[in-house]
């Protein structure tokens, strides 16, 4: 395997993993944005 | 905490307080959505076209891609906002990594900055050229266009599109050159509004694209396989020859993501207006980001989608490429006359959206230019203020020369800039990950959200959720390095060149502020202060304030020096120092805020104090706008009087107004003050800021006795006032005003205002009367005034 072959996998593993955590990260964050909408306390929407 | 004053102090040094605080007018989290969209929400009228003639038909489901993973991108700007109330990218990337790569982060956003302004106003340009051609085309397919110009032009008349999109974008830049170097202030609520209009026309779109599915049916766009990925010519930069991107699927789902990344840029912003966002902050500011989520996801990512299941695939890249949303209201179902009346409504919003984003990018580059300049990083040449705009000219003009430079060099290809503009995007964005990682080890400080997911193993933090956003970002940026010839070499270019200025101005400063420093520490000792109060400021209530910015004109100064008496009332010298929309989201150190403009600029002053023999108190306030700056310090400092000059740009009557207009923003409870503008005649300009009695005409006076003599002639109303006559007048206006005579009373007010003349200050401040040049008291007199006139405590002034 040559160096740009072992380069390019190690891209395409870091773009894999990176958006598997990524969708964690979205669904995490979209749990708790849904509160922070819901949650009306201190709204200042003017 | 004790008074500043030129008087010598123990060691023969002034002490100015220097306050450390951006005086700034808090924004709701709808606006601030607003003016981040104004960015973001630009990127929809091209970043589809740039990414389909990259990679084919399958392009949308890139873009929706970036979309959603920009939800991902927000959150990392959400941790480091409540890590850093101004966390943009260089004062992350400098407290992580350290000032060479902040350096280098930040020429990488220059870049994305300042192409935001050429990509944005060629866009613009090319949907307006594109309806031009359009409606012409029309016009001539129905015999219209009279025979003569037909055979003028060889068939239809078109104008030439690329070239006039340069003549736009040129035009354009020009127009927000002008306004920038005069001082114009951007306004969350014109941000607002053009986001209310964008909002119609989105969801015009999407309904009309909905019923058009509906009636004429339309097919998804191929799933991005490798096989569905079909490179162009220059989508493979480096690589064009290479067997790699044909090898590999991820690679090429990598090189997809690449080219549509740029749909993402103006995340930046997020971090610009936290700042400015209403308390609760964070709160706050996961709404907005929110707000800015859903809104960039359905506008770019769902248009894009819509552009290729409706506009034919014969026409879409060759006729559409560079304006796909007028290509999509063109390909609905409907009247053709319909159909062109809202393209040139998509095109009117696009001018208002694209040409904002234009400006965005003038004033975020100065912003991040003076931040740096602050930093000593650029010359203090370069922050020199203009002599009569007070803005810092020679920045724009060297950000608005390398606009226009790009425009004209790229001839209105779209492409082009785009593929460039990604550059600084992806790497802008690389950097500011990064660093929060490294944050998370090193930073001790107040944090109040993370990235999630967290783990936790052996009491060591792995940050997951932050590295995988690191991974997807560094490997794209990585990819975009092979496989955008264009960007990669003009991006490191401009990166090298503007880090070699960067580098080497600061070696240049450095020498020249260790001499600053030595030279300022004899004259002045600063206090910092967070806020601006007066106990720490160390002065008595009912002083005098005095606004001062050029160090040429500070005869206002003279003037409330020699009608002060300063044993019984203070005389506080007050400069705003001004930062930008964009600056305001990083930190301001002393030697920033305190620069050698401002050393000259109180030496001055303290001469002109000595020449008089007076005290005076120097403060320094970092502001976002000198009106918000001059009225909440007035209103902090309990101060009676403000004390200007003239503005080189306004009337009195006007400077009256916007600093009534500040004052009107302050939350309550609040102190009225006077504003006395001294002019360079000698004239003074006098006025009330805030409610107060009014100035009472002789007739009105005349006809309020004539009433309370008749009523006190009635039997039992004896003992009535002038003042009940007044209740009992202002009772029944209030009652009939808010009732059935409201209209009635508007146009006889109408009637009024006309009569009076335009004076846009009476509406908040109103004018006393105009005190002409006068002999001036010292301090050893007796207070008594001889000539008449009021001195700045403003007795006498009724």
């Amino acid at each position: 395997m040559s160096v740009s072959v072992v380069l390019v996998k190690i891209l395409e593993f870091m773009f894999v993993a990176g958006w598997v955590g990524s969708v964690i990260v979205l669904l995490l964050t979209g749990y708790e944005d849904v509160g922070t909408l819901l949650d009306r306390k201190d709204d200042n929407s003017h | 905490m004790s008074s500043t004053s030129n008087a010598p102090t123990g060691n023969n040094r002034v002490r100015i307080v220097v306050a450390t605080s951006v005086m700034l007018t808090f924004i709701s989290y709808w606006r601030a959505a607003a003016v981040i969209l104004n960015d973001l929400g630009s990127s929809a009228f091209y970043a589809g076209g740039i990414a389909e003639q990259a990679i084919g038909k399958s392009a949308p489901w890139f873009v929706l891609g970036v979309m959603l993973f920009a939800f991902a991108v927000r959150a990392v700007y959400v941790e480091s906002c409540s890590m850093f109330v101004r966390g943009g990218v260089y004062r992350v990337v400098k407290e992580a990594l350290g000032g060479t790569l902040a350096k280098l982060s930040v020429s990488a956003l220059m870049f994305d900055y300042i192409l935001t302004g050429p990509v944005s106003g060629v866009s613009a340009g090319q949907y307006i050229a594109g309806l031009i051609n359009d409606t012409i085309a029309i016009a001539d397919a129905r015999g219209w266009v009279p025979a003569a110009i037909h055979h003028m032009f060889h068939g239809t008349p078109q104008v030439g599109v690329n070239a006039t999109a340069v003549l736009f974008a040129v035009a354009v830049t020009l127009y927000f050159w002008w306004q920038n170097v005069k001082g114009i202030e951007e306004s969350s609520e014109k941000a607002l509004w053009v986001m209310q209009i964008t909002t119609v026309m989105v969801v015009m779109l999407l309904g009309w694209s909905l019923f058009t599915l509906l009636k004429v049916g339309g097919h998804l766009p191929p799933f991005p396989t490798l096989a569905n990925i079909h490179y162009s010519d220059e989508s493979l930069g480096f690589w064009k020859h290479s067997k790699l991107p044909h090898m590999f699927g991820i690679l090429g789902l990598i090189i997809g993501f690449g080219h549509s990344v740029l749909a993402m840029s103006g995340e930046e912003s997020l971090a610009q207006v936290y700042r400015e966002l209403a308390h609760p902050k964070l709160k706050n500011l996961k709404r907005t980001a929110i707000v800015i989520g859903v809104y960039s996801f359905v506008f770019t990512g769902l248009v894009s989608l819509l552009a290729v299941m409706l506009i034919p695939d014969g026409v879409r890249m060759k006729v559409y490429s560079d304006n796909l949303i007028a290509g999509l209201a063109m390909n609905m179902v409907g009247p053709q006359v319909v159909r062109l009346a809202f393209r040139a409504f998509v095109v009117v919003v696009g001018f208002l959206i694209l040409s904002g984003a234009v400006n965005t990018a003038i004033v975020g580059s100065n912003g991040v230019l003076n931040r740096v300049s602050e930093d000593g990083v650029l010359a203090d040449w370069f922050r020199r203020p203009h002599k009569k705009y007070g803005t810092t000219y020679r920045i724009i003009n060297l950000i608005v020369g390398l606009q226009l430079f790009t425009i004209i060099v790229s001839w209105g290809n779209i492409y082009t800039l785009g593929e460039a503009y990604a550059f600084g995007v992806v790497w802008s964005f690389v950097f500011k990950t990064i660093s929060m990682l490294v944050l998370r080890y090193r930073y001790k400080g107040e944090r109040n959200w993370k990235v999630p997911p967290n783990l936790h193993l052996f009491g060591v933090e792995i940050p997951i959720g932050l590295a995988s956003v690191g991974m997807v970002l560094l490997s794209t940026a990585i990819v975009n390095l092979f496989t955008k010839s264009v960007a990669t070499v003009s991006g490191l270019i401009f990166s090298v060149v503007f880090f070699a200025i960067f580098t080497f101005s600061e070696r240049v400063n450095r020498r020249k502020h260790a001499h600053n420093a030595a030279q300022m520490k004899e004259q002045f000792q600063l206090q910092l202060a967070e806020t601006v109060e007066r106990e720490t400021v160390g002065i008595r209530p009912g002083n005098v304030l005095v606004p001062v910015r050029d160090y040429n004109t500070l005869n206002h100064l003279r003037w409330a020096l020699e009608r002060t008496d300063t044993h019984e009332q203070d005389v506080v010298v007050v400069t705003a120092r001004i930062s930008q929309f964009g600056s305001a989201a990083y930190g301001l150190a002393t030697e920033q805020i305190f620069s050698d403009y401002e050393q000259t600029l109180f030496t001055r002053a303290v001469s002109v104090a000595e020449s008089v023999g007076k005290r005076i108190s120097l403060l320094v306030v970092p502001a976002r706008d000198p009106w918000s700056a001059i009225a909440q310090t007035a209103h902090n400092l309990e101060s009676s009087t403000v004390v200007s000059g003239l503005s080189s740009k306004m009337t009195t009557a006007e400077q009256a107004f916007a600093l009534g207009s500040a004052w009107e923003a302050i939350p309550e409870p609040k102190r009225q003050f006077l504003l006395q503008i001294v002019q360079p005649d000698g004239i003074v300009d006098t006025f009330r800021i805030g409610p107060h009695t009014p100035t009472m005409k002789n007739e009105d006076v005349e006809l309020l006795h004539r009433l309370w003599l008749n009523v006190t002639r009635e039997p039992g109303l004896e003992n009535v006032h002038h003042h009940d006559i007044l209740t009992e007048a202002l009772t029944r206006f209030a009652s009939d005003y808010g009732a059935h005579d409201h209209e009635n009373i508007v146009k006889e007010l109408r009637r009024h205002g006309a009569e009076a003349g335009p004076l846009p200050a009476r509406r908040i401040a109103d004018q006393v009367h105009t005190v002409q040049p006068g002999p001036a008291r010292s301090d050893r007199d007796d207070g008594h005034r001889t000539d008449g006139s009021p001195g700045p405590t403003g007795d006498g002034s009724e």
